[in-house]
């Protein structure tokens, strides 16, 4: 663009359409390049290992031994929902490590997509809990570990002790509690909503899977819709309607009642007498993985006691190294819901059971009806 | 060889020498410089290999794609309706498309109507620093699609700053809730979102318009709102035209706003075909949606130029 030509245009007050879309051109090729020159910027962690997880996983204090020796932390992808997730990869995208759930984990380890872990590469393997690794669909053969166990916990109310008056024991009755009509959140996935509903609706998670209990839950996630603010994945979205008072009550996991109690929030992360949803989550090594030592330096961070009691303190989500909860006295361990024996907690609840592909799909399509209004 | 045919190769080979250029090569190049048909498909190849990679192959997989079933991880590639008589069949499919339809277009015209008094001010009243003012115009647009919708989100949310400022003011007692998490807030955003889409065309099809149009106007005795309404506004039906295509046609199949700030009474179509793509896992049937989207789009845009078209000629 001849600047002296566009000065004087300027000067005189007009802009031929010539001289316009010459702007206009110069402003795209500028919007365009930045993010090219900010790829460029970054371009050393290329080296490093991509880790595909959930928002709020993404954070440094989790990878102080890998930090320590790569110099960086790793790359990462951040997704919403495990089954997003598994449908990206699916689609040719290529991370190291992902970290699914126990309920996803044989349907995942069904893609062909993962290898198996060789957990001598792990330097904290010795320490981890053997009820968490001997989940359904991990060590299929009897010898092969498919997700390394890394973080349990449930999935609950979190209510505003504040506002909302509990009517008895506490209960999922709280979520579908009409005297709070748009002032409730519930998580969007169906992975933690379905399940939930189940609970509610007092299907035993054996029976998950028949025409009936579908019919059970679908009945009861149907009620609950019309009281339901949004429905969403971001936990951050529910914290901040928790905290303002816009949301009285709401699904969430362990870490956001513990995330707004940190902040003087009144809220507290109920123990619903119908039982609360359990979980392990853990992490699966891509097949292609390009950068495969770096992969297990993922893991052996997220393993490390160091990570542990950053899990238990600042999210309250139990963690499968045992040496990690040895720095916790059993007082603060029960005010954070957790204990030294994962399953004396995952037993008090209801473990998610895996399901087959089918019915997940089916689950899903059926929940985003009921959620759009039908 | 025929007779005829050796004496077209003596004459192209009489041709070639002429020209210095022999064989193959030489009447290759001959052809390419001689059609302009073919140093127009040279210049455009790249841009023509470029749309058959990047849209026309990925169109087709999917069109292929809206045909087959989903079975598990899998596809069932044997031919079926399937996918189309279940868009059919189970109402939720038609009522988002409707409801989606519904919200773009409400933001589509909201948008027209309040970004063409803007542009019109820059064209008619802005005689200095033009290039600033449009500037100005796209500032906003520099930064992401996703952080204006959270700027959004701010600003209707719960302790937002209109809720906020109505508590300060002492109009409300207690914050509005229908602000955020509805549709109204979707067509909003939406309008702001993709106001520079309307400004700029309706701005250049303003700026293109002969001013001595309008002053003749003038001399033949029309005021201000007549001569708008018989000169200004017809001649820069192209540019609202363009304009209302550029945004209803994005904002049908958008779903970041309505996931965000839309709650459960506003989720679009979108919403819905990410859903089938991602946890539902039903890849044909997000494909049958998606075409059933792209075709009610094709049809609503051709009715709309149609119709300008018509109106045009009705006005010329």
């Amino acid at each position: 663009m001849d600047l002296l030509d566009h000065l004087g245009s300027l000067r005189e007050g007009k802009l031929s359409r010539r001289a316009f879309s010459r702007s206009l051109l110069a402003a795209g090729v500028g919007v365009v390049s930045m993010p090219v020159a900010r790829r460029r910027a970054f371009a050393s962690s290329e080296d490093q290992a991509t880790y595909f997880t959930w928002g709020g996983y993404d954070i440094p204090d989790l990878f102080v031994p890998y930090r320590e020796k790569h110099g960086e932390l790793p790359n990462f992808a951040v997704f919403g929902g495990s089954e997003e997730a598994l449908t990206k990869m699916r689609g040719g995208f290529v991370v190291d490590v992902a970290h699914p759930c126990n309920q996803a984990l044989p349907r995942w380890v069904a893609t062909d997509l993962f290898q198996p872990i060789d957990t001598t590469r792990l330097s904290n393997w010795p320490d981890i809990m053997p009820e968490l690794i001997d989940l359904p669909g991990n060590k299929g053969d009897g010898t092969d570990v498919w997700m390394a166990p890394f973080d349990w916990g449930q999935t609950s109310v979190t209510y505003r002790t504040d506002i909302v008056e509990v009517e008895g024991e506490e209960s999922w009755d709280m979520l579908w509690d009409e005297r709070y009509s748009g002032r409730l959140g519930s998580l969007a996935a169906g992975a933690d909503a379905w399940w939930c509903g189940a609970i509610k609706a007092g299907v035993d998670f054996a029976d998950i899977d028949t025409p009936e209990a579908f019919d059970r839950i679908a009945e009861v996630m149907r009620a609950q819709r019309p009281l339901i603010r949004t429905y969403t994945d971001d936990t951050t979205t529910l914290e901040q309607a928790l905290a303002s008072g816009e949301m009285v009550a709401a699904m969430t996991w362990n870490s956001s009642a513990v995330v707004l109690q940190s902040q003087d929030v009144p809220v507290k992360f109920a123990k619903p007498r119908e039982g609360a949803l359990t979980w392990v989550c853990g992490l699966m090594i891509h097949k292609e993985a390009p950068r495969i030592d770096a992969a297990y330096d993922v893991i052996d961070s997220l393993l490390s006691v160091d990570s542990g009691k950053f899990m238990i303190s600042d999210y309250g989500y139990g963690h499968s190294n045992t040496k990690a909860f040895e720095a916790f006295d059993d007082a603060t361990l029960e005010g954070l819901g957790l204990s030294t024996h994962p399953t004396e907690i995952l037993e008090a609840g209801h473990f998610q059971v895996p399901q087959t592909q089918e019915w997940e799909t089916r689950m899903n399509a059926l929940f985003e009806e009921i959620k759009a209004g039908f | 060889m025929s007779e005829q045919t050796a004496a077209e190769a003596d004459l192209s080979k009489a041709r070639s020498e002429r020209t210095g250029r022999t064989g193959r090569t030489g009447r290759l190049s001959r052809m390419f410089y001689r059609s302009e048909a073919l140093r127009g498909l040279g210049l455009l190849s790249p841009a023509l290999l470029f749309m058959l990679a990047a849209i026309l192959v990925p169109f087709g997989i999917l069109i292929v794609m809206s045909f087959w079933t989903a079975s598990g991880f899998d596809f069932d590639t044997t031919w079926s309706l399937a996918n189309y008589q279940g868009f059919f069949e189970r109402p939720i499919y038609m009522a988002l498309l409707k409801r989606s339809l519904w919200i773009s277009g409400i933001a589509t015209v909201a948008t027209v109507v309040l970004c063409y008094p803007m542009a019109y001010y820059v064209a008619f009243h802005v005689h200095r620093n033009k290039m600033m003012w449009i500037v100005l115009i796209t500032l906003p647009f520099w930064t992401s699609y996703l952080l204006r919708v959270f700027a959004w989100k701010v600003v209707l949310g719960y302790e937002g700053v209109i809720n906020s400022a109505l508590m300060a003011a002492g109009l409300i007692d207690a914050p509005l809730q229908f602000l955020l998490y509805s549709q109204s807030a979707v067509v909003i955003t939406l309008t702001h979102a993709w106001a520079a889409f309307a400004i700029l065309p309706i701005y250049v099809s303003l700026e293109k318009i002969d001013r001595s149009l309008l002053e003749a106007a003038t001399d033949l005795g029309d005021g201000p709102v007549m001569r708008f309404l018989r000169v200004t506004l017809p001649l820069s039906l192209p540019g609202v035209t363009s304009a209302s295509l550029l945004i209803f046609i994005p904002t049908t199949g958008d779903y970041i706003t309505p996931a965000l700030l839309g709650g459960p009474d506003a989720a679009m179509i979108g919403n819905l075909i990410q859903k089938l793509f991602g946890p539902i896992n039903n890849w044909p049937m997000g494909a049958a949606v998606s075409i059933m989207l792209m075709l009610c789009i094709a049809l609503i845009s051709g009715v709309f130029i149609l119709l300008t078209i018509f109106l045009r000629r009705r006005i010329s």
